[in-house]
């Protein structure tokens, strides 16, 4: 292999791994505090990637964009929890039926899918760039090229890695959502609004989701279906890195884009499946993930 | 009584066409949801065949026309059971569709076995007619590309330009059959693909397919994936521009929308729709007027259009009974295609209202698809 085509692959690798690690945390986050996986989150990141797309057509300043997407996603996001989640945590509490959220959040992310298509068709679309004056501008580094984009959404999952850590275990709401994550009716004992830590995960989500589609409209094809491959491997990264600490997420999350890249070069007929093969062995070996704790929940 | 007598005459010519009228079924099939791809040649297919039904019925045809159109998703077994409804509950004359060559393979059967006529497309997969093609008589005909001979004339003209040529196709179930039919042509015009790559068919990045492309030094990329527009993608990063050609999906207007003229200009595809003919670019001027900016892919569109006009000129003359439709059909002649369909379609050992002759390559040329000469 060329290094040129290494560095080349390790940009390309940690722009999608990055994607990954986005949706890997607004997975946790919601498990956090709901024992709950959004599984509609791939949809929510195609609607942010749709909207970002129709705003930047439209000429409306980038920062604008953002601001506006973002602003939607967090009503989705709220809106999810009030309307999809949140009836059925007290009508179905301990019971088996207590699982009927995988439902509701994919009928959720169905809905969003045909709303989409009534939108926008059915068709498949290119976001323009963000950070770049045209289309096919691309940078050059150490031999490798590629687009500004791909530079910008690495660095931004490490940020949005580093805040998000800096919630979870320095600032106070931290606290709540790890005292909700562990008892609701303690927390709310404790003097812990349970349900504005709940919502604030759930917006929490959406606000990853929304960075993860504008970022992403430029860097693949923007259509209704978009969503079901980002979720499935942002849940693979998620139980990869364990479903405790943002940092094992932003490791894996590099990891299974960098993988991906690797093996598609290597072995295009089955670049997929490797990935995915080395996911599952790491789970065998290890299968509450790289920051996972050993030992049982008893709660 | 001289009157009388021509008034009964009147009458009896009156009953005699009012029993020839009829009121006839056509049953549409169609991929209308579902992978993108999918969507942008079912819904072209379809814009075809209501055209054509439209310029029909603005004729006072003889005949009241119902069109039925269900979508199949792009799922054989939705596909399959859409047919059966379409056969038993909607009793119709004949049947118009798809565009997933195996739902096609799964229902073709069906439809045979009920005798009644399949006007398969935009279908591409080359044994559709063939496999019923000696049954006395065959009801399954297509008016539609055929991935041979698209293929073989890509080929023919790649080896005599190009001296490494690689291919990058999908892995489900189109690409698959595409890549096969690819390396039997180059084995058998004696020359072995410089690399062959492939991907997933909801892949997102095609970077490491394009890198390996670039070092194996190849000159002409043959592109055979659904998501076209990732090539294009991946190239600059790769500072790699070689000659790309591909299935008739590259010549729609949705793929220069994604990549941008400049990105496509010389890009080479199959075609069967010459725009620089006078009743070509009449066809396609009436289409845009119809359907504005959701008409985006004028061959597959003319290939609907010519599939239902033959069609309906055959209901027209045999009436609502299949086997009759299905005679008629084979003795079409003197038919005026817009696409390269002949003036006699089809014969009794020839359901391919395209033969090999037909089918020629189309060249992105300052945003338009011209005839690559």
């Amino acid at each position: 292999m060329k290094s040129a085509d290494l560095v080349q692959l390790l940009i390309s690798g940690i722009a999608m791994g990055s994607i990954y690690t986005l949706m890997g945390k607004g997975l946790l986050i919601t498990f956090l505090t709901t024992r709950a996986l959004n599984f509609g989150q791939g949809d929510f990141l195609m609607i942010a990637s749709f909207l970002s797309m129709t705003l930047l057509l439209a000429g409306v300043p980038v920062i604008v964009a953002v601001l506006i997407v973002v602003a939607v996603l967090v009503v989705l996001g709220v809106g999810l929890e009030r309307l999809a989640i949140r009836p059925l945590a007290s009508m179905t509490a301990g019971s088996a039926s207590s699982l009927a959220w995988i439902l509701t959040t994919m009928g959720f992310g169905m809905l969003l899918q045909n709303t989409a298509q009534l939108v926008w068709g059915k068709s498949r679309f290119y976001s323009p760039p963000l950070f770049s004056a045209k289309q096919k501008e691309v940078v050059e580094m150490m031999g490798a090229r590629f687009y500004l984009e791909e530079l910008i959404v690495a660095v931004l999952a490490m940020v949005v890695v580093a805040v998000l850590y800096w919630f979870l275990f320095r600032a106070r709401w931290g606290k709540e959502v790890q005292a909700v994550s562990f008892d609701k009716a303690t927390a709310s004992l404790l003097g812990i609004d349970v349900r504005r830590v709940v919502a604030t995960s759930y917006a929490i989500m959406a606000v990853l989701a929304a960075v993860s589609g504008i970022l992403a409209g430029p860097l693949t094809t923007v259509q209704a279906h978009m969503g079901l491959l980002f979720i499935l491997k942002g849940f693979a990264v998620v139980c990869i890195g364990g479903f405790v600490n943002p940092v094992g997420i932003l490791i894996a999350g590099l990891g299974f884009g960098i993988v991906e890249a690797v093996s598609n070069y290597i072995n295009s007929a089955f670049g997929d499946l490797y990935p995915f093969l080395i996911a599952l062995l790491f789970l065998i070996a290890r299968p509450s993930g790289l920051f996972g704790e050993m030992k049982t929940d008893v709660r | 009584m001289k009157l009388h007598r021509i008034g009964l005459i009147a009458a009896s010519m009156l009953a005699a066409f009012a029993a020839h009228a009829e009121n006839i079924k056509i049953g549409a099939v169609q991929g209308l949801s579902g992978p993108p791809a999918i969507v942008d040649f079912g819904e072209s297919y379809l814009q075809g065949n209501q055209l054509a039904l439209k310029e029909y019925n603005a004729t006072s045809p003889k005949h009241k026309i119902e069109f039925i159109v269900y979508n199949d998703e792009a799922n054989p077994q939705r596909a399959v059971s859409l047919v059966q409804r379409l056969i038993s509950n909607d009793k119709v004359s004949a049947v118009i569709g798809t565009v997933n060559s195996g739902n096609v393979a799964a229902f073709a059967p069906m439809l045979q076995q009920a005798k009644i006529p399949l006007m398969a497309g935009p279908a591409i997969a080359t044994d559709i007619t063939a496999k019923f093609i000696d049954q006395n008589p065959s009801y399954i005909f297509r008016c539609s590309m055929v991935e041979k001979f698209q293929v073989d004339s890509m080929l023919d003209w790649g080896v005599k330009k190009f001296k490494k040529i690689a291919l990058l196709h999908g892995t489900g179930g189109y690409g698959m059959f595409a890549a096969g039919e690819i390396q039997k042509g180059m084995k058998a015009r004696g020359m072995e693909l410089v690399a062959v790559e492939s991907a997933a068919p909801n892949v997102t990045d095609m970077t490491p397919q394009v890198l390996n492309l670039k070092n194996s030094g190849a000159e002409l990329v043959l592109m055979f994936h659904d998501s076209l527009e990732l090539l294009y993608r991946a190239m600059p990063k790769a500072n790699y521009k070689p000659v790309v050609a591909g299935n008739w999906g590259l010549s729609s207007q949705m793929v220069l929308n994604i990549v941008g003229q400049e990105a496509l200009e010389g890009t080479v595809m199959g075609q069967a729709l010459d725009l620089g003919d006078a009743k070509a670019a009449a066809f396609n001027a009436k289409m845009s007027k119809e359907f504005g900016d959701k008409y985006r892919w004028p061959v597959v569109a003319a290939l609907g259009y010519d599939g239902m006009r033959i069609l309906l000129q055959a209901l027209d003359r045999a009436g609502g009974d299949p086997a009759k439709i299905q005679k008629a059909l084979e003795t079409t002649t003197g038919f005026k295609a817009v696409s390269g369909t002949p003036e006699k379609p089809f014969g009794p050992k020839d359901h391919e209202c395209l033969d090999a002759e037909n089918v020629f390559l189309g060249v992105w040329k300052g945003g338009r698809v011209v005839k690559l000469r």
